[in-house]
């Protein structure tokens, strides 16, 4: 049990599979604009990430090693399709699907989800697997809402597009930050996320 | 068992594919009704868009149907020759999907199929036209609303399938492309009806500026929209005859001379 925690909570802190691995940066700059596309993008390659390494786990005594990348890459590619169309048959969900266009599409190269499957899901049990590639989503995902959170209040004054900032702000001059809404933005924050992360974490400091 | 023969990894990645395909196709088949319906609710949204409703208070797929209901008068199907050869049903609020807007393009350049182009006449006044084409990486589509009876642009909204986010998705995502054709008005006379000019219009009546950063898309959705309202020209400048002057507002009858209360007043067009 110790491990199984162990494995569920390195990736979120210690081994953020952003601050720390820099892997899945690409997505995080352009679906951090809003909290609302963040956070289903989040659930999304959580859900991917946790049950393709399950897959995977359970087929990996049958996978032949010769072709594992193919075989990973089928199921990886299966669940970022099922998530698709699962989010396009809701009608909650259809809108955000659309904003997020091809993000959702682009799961399946977000180097977390075949990263994990690769170096933790072939070589260890189902269940550990799927807390690690839970996790690791989760992990992702808390970087991503911290960022959109952020970038959603300064650049819109909207949170989860309700209206935070008072109109009074503006009438005594307050403007939306323009610069916030790109994605260089994202890219400065992270960096100041994993300077801050790095200094908190004596490990993490290379000497 | 020995994993790496050939003959085991060859069945195996055969029956790995054949099992994904299979689930993938049962769930795509179990959920198409849901997001045929989602699509239809979308579609009904951006006519409304461009008719320029006030959507903000309109949640959800079922309110933006009953709203689209409540301010739809009549739909029409033209052809090329202008004259209407069918109709939607306004009760069930039919529209036409971006896949039958795909095969009325195939009509229009002449590869087989009737030409039935779609017209939603809404109860303020205002006819939506719809436009379909090739855009840079996958189709563009969009809907043009004219004030009834005339080719002055009241509004119009785009969306596409797969174009650029950021820069050739901004036809969608850019509130100020679509405001530029607001008050603009397709001319029938000049060399193409509408332009989006490549380094900025220069006043012209007809015209708007592209979109910096998406030249091809910006070319390709002036192409579609070309295409289209050169297939809606007869349907389009006949109509122009009923309503040439400002006094009539937004009834569409014939009239010559402006009085007071005008649309009684009809007379033979010019």
């Amino acid at each position: 049990m110790a491990n199984l925690k162990e494995t569920f909570l390195s990736p979120i802190l210690k081994g953020n599979p952003i601050t720390v691995l820099v892997l899945g940066i690409c997505s995080s700059l352009a679906v951090t604009v809003e909290l609302k596309g963040a956070l289903v993008m989040a659930l999304s390659v959580t859900a991917v990430t946790a049950l393709s390494s399950l897959v995977c786990s359970l087929l990996r005594n049958t996978i032949p090693s010769r072709v594992r990348i193919i075989v990973q890459l089928v199921v990886v590619a299966m669940m970022v399709i099922l998530v698709d169309q699962l989010l396009k048959a809701f009608e909650a969900t259809y809108a955000i699907d659309k904003s997020l266009s091809v993000y959702i599409g682009l799961i399946i190269t977000n180097c977390i989800v075949m990263g994990r499957i690769e170096a933790y899901a072939l070589g260890n049990k189902p269940l550990p697997s799927l807390v690690d590639g839970f996790a690791n989503g989760l992990g992702y995902g808390l970087i991503l809402v911290i960022v959109a959170f952020v970038r959603e209040l300064l650049g819109s004054g909207t949170l989860f597009g309700f209206q935070v900032i008072p109109q009074f702000c503006y009438d005594l001059g307050y403007v939306n930050n323009g610069l916030v809404i790109l994605p260089p933005f994202a890219l400065i924050f992270i960096g100041c996320i994993i300077w801050i992360h790095r200094s908190f974490d004596k490990d993490l400091q290379e000497k | 068992m020995n994993t790496n023969s050939n003959t085991y990894t060859v069945i195996y990645t055969a029956l790995v594919v054949v099992v994904v395909a299979a689930l993938l196709a049962f769930v795509s088949q179990s959920l198409k009704a849901n997001q045929a319906a989602n699509e239809k609710a979308e579609t009904i949204g951006q006519i409304l868009n461009a008719a320029q409703f006030n959507l903000s208070e309109v949640n959800g797929n079922a309110a933006t149907i009953q709203f689209f209901k409540e301010n739809i008068s009549e739909i029409q199907l033209v052809n090329t020759n202008g004259e209407v050869c069918g109709a939607l049903s306004t009760e069930n609020a039919e529209v036409l999907s971006t896949s039958d807007l795909k095969k009325q393009n195939y009509a229009i350049a002449g590869k087989g199929g009737e030409v039935a182009l779609p017209v939603y006449n809404f109860s303020n006044g205002v006819s939506v036209l719809a436009v379909y084409g090739q855009g840079l990486w996958g189709p563009v589509w969009g809907y043009i609303a004219f004030k009834q009876g005339t080719t002055d642009i009241v509004g119009a909204y785009f969306d596409h399938a797969s174009e650029t986010p950021g820069l050739g998705g901004k036809i969608k995502d850019d509130p100020s492309f679509r405001a530029q054709f607001v008050g603009k008005a397709v001319d029938y006379s000049a060399e193409k009806p509408f332009d989006i000019v490549k380094g900025g219009a220069k006043g012209e009546a007809n015209a708007i500026d592209a979109i910096t950063g998406a030249t091809m898309t910006s070319k390709y959705l002036n192409i579609s929209i070309n295409n289209w309202l050169e297939a809606y020209k007869a349907f389009l400048s006949s109509e122009k005859s009923c309503c040439q002057h400002e006094c009539c507002g937004d009834c569409c009858t014939e009239c010559t001379e402006c009085t007071e209360g005008c649309c009684e007043n009809k007379t033979e067009e010019e």
